[in-house]
């Protein structure tokens, strides 16, 4: 037998006899493809993607990666520009640099859920895939610092002449590459996955990153470093802290635009940021030596943390969102 | 009722070796090495038996993951996940579009909606694109597969999928997912939920040929008056934005999108990797200019 919807009559109380036809479109609404919804129905509102897993072990990653990056970006930049005394941030940053690559690949290695295949990384080569590039970006930063940090350690111990300092200065300019990458690859990591507090802003991630790190590695080389070391370094920290103010201030309305409601709580890296400028505008304005040294090391270390804070929020939160439905659902909605 | 001739061969019930291209006669396709494949699923003739959910875990050796209801209608799979390659919605339409409790049926059991959900496989497929070790790779059937002895469980696979298919196993610490029975493909068979399928709602074959058949049904529904009925997935449907070209596996729908837990227009997350890589990029470079200029002039005045 051949069923026919429009030939079967249905009759409901108090109404003529209806064909199917008007009664799936009474209870059932016009197409979907054009109906014009107020908010996106959900499945028992299920979430409708797998959040990630990530939690501290890759957001600390993820710091220690953008300060050790940026170390050696300003490694470069005080080899290059700085006074006499700027040597000594430029051995600092190297140090660092490769003490940061040291501790944030085991911190992935382990965060994987079959550690014993790491090297399986190395197999391919991914352009479509941030964390493939920032495998080999790992690895060439971690080498060439490695290096870096021998031709530092050499020069230090009083065995190297002025060609080996040649030669520290030149490899200074492909860590410096390889570190600006460690600094934002990260934030193209989130970016590119379907979470919606990520996807919805991947540039604004990786700019909030890219000011974060250059912020922390100014302040992580201003611990402990002389006065003079500290006079560039902490204008460096408070013009990266201002960039990243004003992307964390505009970055909840960019997350709306894009259907996400959810935004991240990031109070306490907004704080960070504030304090580094205020910090070092009293100190323009009034005078470095009005303000006590101790001060400079509370900020730097306030700038350190809000670097880790704003990357463990965000992958928070970021998980947290791929659990509404709705934020996805918003945002995947073709505009 | 239509039979291949060539299943006249094989009339016992009880065969003593595989027979050969048998998609042939249970799917009406030989399946050859080039070609692209996938599964067409036509929810309007699925009646949420979830043999396919049973004959998928039994081929494919997958644990029973939640044997009670969820309360959330006939559903106890929930979603689709490490051991679930295929999950069945139930939604109950018991509501009119104004709000109020429907007080009658349109006929047909309208008020249900039941869909056999599975990995799209689709094209390109983000999980693919996200897997920095090879694990994921594109057979020859231009399907997704996971390859287990390489996958080291990094997950970047989880949050890159745009339906949340692909699901690291804390069991093993790999990523599992559907593999349109790739076993089976290679000895010429049906997969196993097309197979099982008792109404045809899910449909194995040549994406060319399934398209085809389709558009057919749904033109046929329209005529029949479902004009709610469309594509998902499809080249020309509903179901992918910006980069997703199409999904292998496709779907006919009759509700919005998201009552299926499926969003309308997801993108290729890798789109979003080369701006997100420049922006970083370039904030790094011009604070390294600005940093430059601080250090120059601070060299100046001392």
């Amino acid at each position: 037998m051949t069923l026919q919807p429009d030939s079967v009559a249905v009759s409901a109380p108090g109404e003529g006899s209806r064909t199917g036809r008007e009664v799936a479109r009474r209870h059932l609404g016009p197409s979907p493809v054009t109906a014009p919804l107020a908010e996106p129905p959900t499945y028992y509102g299920q979430p409708a993607l797998k959040a990630s897993f990530y939690g501290w072990k890759v957001s600390t990653y993820m710091a220690v990666a953008g300060l050790a990056g940026s170390a050696q970006v300003l490694s470069l930049v005080a080899q290059t520009a700085g006074a006499a005394h700027d040597a000594e941030t430029v051995r600092r940053g190297r140090y660092l640099a490769v003490a940061g690559a040291v501790l944030g690949a085991p911190l992935l290695i382990i965060d994987l859920h079959t550690p014993r295949r790491f090297y399986n990384m190395l197999r391919i080569f991914r352009p479509t895939s941030p964390m493939s590039i920032g495998t080999y970006v790992l690895t060439g930063f971690g080498a060439v610092s490695a290096a870096l940090a021998a031709v530092q350690a050499r020069l230090d111990g009083g065995r190297g002449g002025p060609a080996l300092e040649r030669i520290g200065a030149a490899m200074q300019f492909p860590a410096a590459a390889l570190g600006a990458a460690m600094s934002t690859y990260t934030g193209a990591l989130l970016g590119a996955t379907s979470t919606p507090l990520w996807a919805a802003a991947p540039r604004t991630i990786a700019v909030l990153f890219g000011g974060s790190a250059m912020a922390g590695g100014a302040a992580v080389l201003s611990l402990g470093a002389g006065q003079a070391e500290r006079r560039a370094l902490g204008r460096v920290e408070a013009l990266a802290s201002g960039l990243e103010l004003l992307v964390l201030l505009r970055f909840p309305r960019r997350l709306r635009q894009q259907g996400v409601r959810t935004p991240p709580a990031l109070g306490p890296v907004l704080l960070a940021a504030a304090s580094s400028i205020t910090h070092q505008l009293t100190k323009e304005i009034a005078g470095a030596d009005r303000v006590p040294p101790w001060v400079d090391a509370v900020v730097a270390t306030g700038v350190i943390a809000g670097g880790f804070l704003l990357r463990h929020l965000l992958l928070r939160a970021g998980n947290r969102s791929a659990e509404q439905p709705r934020d996805y659902f918003r945002f995947t909605r073709p505009r | 009722m239509k039979m291949h001739p060539r299943a006249a061969e094989y009339p016992d019930s009880f065969l003593a070796t595989p027979i050969p291209d048998e998609a042939e006669l249970t799917a009406g396709v030989k399946i050859a090495a080039g070609k692209r494949y996938g599964f067409f699923t036509d929810t309007t003739l699925c009646i949420g038996c979830k043999a396919c959910e049973v004959a998928c875990k039994e081929w494919n050796l997958l644990p029973a993951d939640n044997l009670g209801l969820r309360g959330t209608s006939y559903d106890n799979s929930g979603d689709l996940g490490a051991t679930t390659w295929r999950h069945v919605h139930f939604i109950e339409h018991i509501r009119d579009p104004q709000g109020s409790p429907a007080t009658e049926m349109p006929p047909f059991q309208s008020n249900w909606l039941m869909m056999s959900d599975v990995c799209k496989h689709c094209s390109p497929a983000p999980c693919l694109e996200a897997c920095p070790t090879g694990a994921l790779f594109r057979t020859e059937f231009d399907t997704v597969v996971v390859q287990q002895d390489i996958c080291n469980g990094c997950g970047y696979c989880m949050p890159a999928c745009p339906f949340g298919v692909v699901e690291v196993s804390l069991d093993d610490g790999k990523a599992h997912k559907c593999t349109l029975c790739y076993d089976r493909l290679k000895g010429g068979l049906e997969p196993a939920c097309a197979k099982s399928c008792p109404t045809d709602s899910i449909q194995f074959g040549e994406l060319e040929e399934l398209h085809r058949r389709a558009d057919r049904r749904l033109a046929s529904l329209h005529e029949k008056g479902v004009d709610r009925a469309y594509l998902y997935g499809a080249p020309d449907g509903l179901g992918h934005g910006d980069g997703l070209r199409e999904l292998n596996a496709f779907f006919l729908l009759t509700a919005p999108p998201e009552t299926y837990n499926l969003p309308q227009a997801p993108t290729r997350p890798a789109n979003r990797a080369g701006p997100a890589l420049a922006a970083g990029l370039a904030t790094v470079a011009a604070l390294a200019v600005a940093a430059f200029g601080l250090f120059a002039s601070d060299r100046r005045q001392t």
